[in-house]
């Protein structure tokens, strides 16, 4: 359950300049690793080449390597790859299948294309409506539903595909602190059963949260990595474009003003 | 899984299908098969079209649109729709037809250079009747008939599901994009835009709606097209379905009937014995 | 200079049946930031869309300096107030940023260099004073949202009110956010915008108004709304104190809603005596 991406560079069709380049990464089994970057940092175009989208639909040039489970990709078609590599967009209403009626069917239809047989695909349907409580919404018209409801169906629709391997990107641009836990919740749990997860949010706090390795974009390139502790607590993050999370800012401010950062405790929840 | 869960929640596993998807429509045209809906509202536009006349689209809306709106209680929904849908392409033909028809030669109205004649408002009604007859047809399957209806039952006879897939799009493109005009004109009259003025204030008023309303559908395209590869939609191989239309003999020799009862008409006309 | 007051305000969708609005009475002074906080669907943007007349109310009335907005029309609303949507890429239509920006000045009957005035001015606040031949459909998400900002800033309404500015931004985005309701506060106009994240909202606002079930549960200056004994209460809309007010409380401190407060009054405490 890994990928592996090896000086991987990117280039949109009809662009002038790469949109990604030499990027190295792994995620092991279990692993979440967090993506955080300042808008039009590369983090987008990360998800769709991790998930094999960039060529194979969107165009444009790749270069590189990707193994997933240590086999080279390249020559796998978009069906082959979705069945192994669930990926989430920002925009939920975009990812609605259009052919669903009510919320149940919407979330089912992921497991449904996959050939998942019935009695499974109405059980992984409700264990991810249950997961993300949004078993209410079951019967609604998956149309009619806010913004913040339309991430959560979104979400679940990933979540009943049961994916070895995930990429989300901002799945929690839309929602509020209690649907920004229930997603957090939801993806470490996917991850403690094994799945790999890359995951992008301007939410640092979140990926403080569930994330034990992080990168930061900038300009297309891989500007920090390393553990979620070291990354998100570097110094020079807000000149990246990226606020560091609420405990390690505030901790920096306690020193800059003599305040012996131990007073704040270590109260993180 | 800790306990603890939702407030209304019950054991996963206690769970099956539910039972809204199994549950029948709630007018007898509801519960017909999916594909005879699609069959009397394809007949009864082509045909529409192959009567020609005023009174062959009148009576066919009357019987196979109005009639059957009315006893699946959508009559009132029907009108709405199927008007709004004709709307902009009835007013368009009925003004052209009705002021530029070559052969009129009964004078109406005289509006500077333009004439408005007899024949020409003659034949602008039987056009209206025709876009009518159309509009009613598909919103008349549409109003009756759950989305992933026509899909599935389509998939169930070996058809593949992106044909489906394209139809039922289209239609649902359709109430998505009223409900994107919508939020777009609301954010435009936010920004002082005048939508309650003189016309022309209106007319001017639609370029900032249509404008995001395409581009915004366009650029969504893309999206949808990888939203829908990443989730395995383009897999080959048969999908799991969690529910299939029922279907009857009856049903089966009624869309045979409808098929050969259009193509004779359209054989007679091609013919010309009713001429 | 306006003050807006909102008189048991009921409102129920028509389509769904859903009562948003749940009475609510509010009064927001000329000059104040206030900031409205809930769930998703706790009736914040349903409340703030009754300000500009995009809504009318179910039962009660909004007030605009004392006149009630339902006798005027949207057009003549947002000539005062200016409300920008959650979602850009609803609004956007321009071929150029500067188009763009121009728009609802130009609605209001902005010209000449009065019209310049206002837009140089709303693009130096974004940041897109380079910008401004560029397509908005080039900018990334977090300028295109600074853009619709923008947009409204132009119209140099009395009131401003922001749906979520921060989502979808980046960290220099929130500060852009931040800076340009500063400015506006500075210069003596009401701003009223709902956000999800507390500590902005903690930082950047004079009160806070929490919402639940459509209506207003806790209203108060952050130091009051994040204070341990409205924890409670805050919790019960799903909300968390900011985690500068969560320390404070640990270490009895008294209410310390941002940062700046919480740092304060731990160096009084390696000072002197806390009280």
């Amino acid at each position: 359950m890994s990928l592996q991406l090896t000086g991987v560079g990117y280039r949109y069709a009809g662009a002038t300049a790469a949109a990604l380049l030499d990027i190295d990464l792994l995620l092991g089994p279990g692993e979440v690793v967090g993506v955080a970057g300042a808008s039009e940092s590369g983090k987008t175009t990360l998800c769709l080449v991790a998930a094999g989208l960039a060529p194979r639909t969107v165009g444009g040039q790749i270069r590189g390597t990707i193994l997933l489970d240590g086999e080279d990709v390249d020559a796998w078609p978009m069906h082959r790859l979705s069945a192994r590599i669930g990926i989430g967009f920002q925009n939920p209403a975009t990812q609605l299948s259009q052919v669903a009626g009510t919320v149940f069917e919407e979330v089912a239809f992921g497991p449904m294309n996959l050939g998942v047989p019935r009695n499974e695909v109405v059980s992984h349907t409700w264990a991810a409506l249950e997961t993300l409580r949004i078993e209410n919404l079951a019967e609604r018209d998956p149309f009619r539903l806010s913004g913040g409801q339309q991430q959560l169906v979104a979400m679940a629709g990933l979540l009943a595909m049961r994916p070895e391997h995930l990429v989300l990107d901002e799945p929690t641009a839309q929602l509020d602190p209690e649907g920004t836990r229930l997603v957090g919740d939801a993806i470490a749990r996917l991850a403690a059963e094994g799945a790999s997860i890359l995951i992008t949010e301007q939410k640092t706090d979140l990926l403080a949260a569930i994330a034990a390795r992080v990168i930061v974009l900038d300009g297309g390139r891989i500007a920090r990595a390393g553990t979620a502790d070291d990354v998100l607590a570097d110094p020079g993050l807000a000149e990246l474009g990226v606020a560091p999370p609420a405990m390690h800012r505030l901790r920096r401010a306690a020193a800059d003003a003599g305040v012996a950062p131990g007073t704040l405790g270590s109260l993180d929840g | 899984m800790a306990g603890g869960a939702g407030l209304t929640s019950a054991p996963p596993l206690d769970r099956g299908i539910p039972d809204f998807l199994e549950r029948p429509g709630p007018s007898p045209v509801h519960r017909l098969n999916p594909l005879t809906k699609a069959t009397l509202a394809t007949v009864t536009a082509v045909a529409a079209v192959a009567l020609g006349g005023l009174v062959g689209p009148v009576v066919l809306v009357l019987v196979a649109v109005i009639l059957p709106a009315a006893a699946a209680g959508v009559l009132g929904r029907l009108i709405r729709t199927s008007l709004l849908l004709a709307l902009p392409i009835a007013v368009s033909a009925f003004l052209v037809n009705l002021f530029f028809f070559p052969d009129g030669r009964t004078v109406l109205v005289e509006v500077g250079p333009i004439t408005a004649t007899a024949e020409g408002f003659g034949f602008a009604l039987e056009i209206l009747a025709r876009i009518l007859a159309i509009s009613g047809a598909v919103t008349l399957f549409y109003l009756t008939t759950r989305p992933a209806a026509l899909v599935i039952d389509l998939e169930r006879r070996g058809v593949s599901p992106r044909v489906g897939f394209v139809a039922n799009a289209s239609v649902q493109t359709v109430p998505a994009m009223v409900e994107r005009a919508a939020q777009i004109t609301a954010a435009q009259r936010a920004r002082g835009l005048d939508t309650e003025g003189s016309v022309w204030r209106r007319i001017r008023g639609i370029v900032p709606i249509v404008g995001p309303v395409i581009l915004g559908s366009i650029a969504e395209v893309e999206e949808r097209t990888m939203a829908l590869e990443a989730r395995g939609f383009t897999r080959p191989g048969r999908r799991t379905l969690l529910w299939t239309p029922s279907d009857t003999t009856f049903e089966r020799i009624l869309r045979w009937g409808l098929v050969a009862a259009l193509v004779g008409l359209i054989a007679v006309r091609v013919t010309g014995v009713l001429r | 200079m306006a003050d807006l007051r909102v008189e048991r305000l009921v409102h129920v969708y028509r389509e769904s049946g859903v009562r948003a609005l749940d009475g609510i009475d509010l009064e927001i002074r000329a000059g104040e930031r206030v900031a409205l906080v809930g769930q998703n669907g706790s009736g914040k943007t349903t409340l703030v869309r009754h300000l500009n007349g995009l809504l009318r109310p179910t039962e009660g009335r909004v007030l605009v300096d004392g006149h009630d907005a339902g006798s005027m029309t949207v057009a003549q609303l947002a000539a005062r107030i200016g409300l920008v949507f959650q979602d850009p890429d609803r609004q956007i239509f321009a071929g150029s940023v500067r188009a763009e920006v121009e728009f609802g000045p130009r609605n209001l009957g902005r010209s000449g260099a009065e019209l310049s005035a206002a837009v140089a001015d709303a693009l130096a606040a974004t940041g897109l004073e380079g910008e401004t031949a560029t397509n908005p459909y080039d900018l990334g998400g977090s300028r295109r949202k600074l853009l619709a900002l923008a947009s409204v800033l132009a119209m140099r309404t009395p009131v401003l009110v922001l749906d979520e500015p921060t989502t979808g931004q980046d960290a220099r985005g929130v500060e852009r956010v931040r800076a340009v309701i500063e400015a506006a506060a500075a210069a003596g106009r009401t701003v009223v915008a709902i956000s999800h994240d507390m500590r902005f909202v903690a930082e950047a606002f004079e009160r806070v108004v929490v919402m639940r079930g459509g209506r207003v549960v806790l209203d108060g200056s952050p130091s009051d709304v994040f204070a341990e004994a409205s924890w409670d209460a805050l919790r019960s809309t799903y909300l968390e104190p900011p985690l500068a007010s969560r320390i404070g409380g640990r270490l009895g401190l008294g209410s310390t809603p941002t940062d700046a407060a919480l740092i304060a009054r731990l160096r009084e405490g390696a000072e002197g005596p806390a009280s």
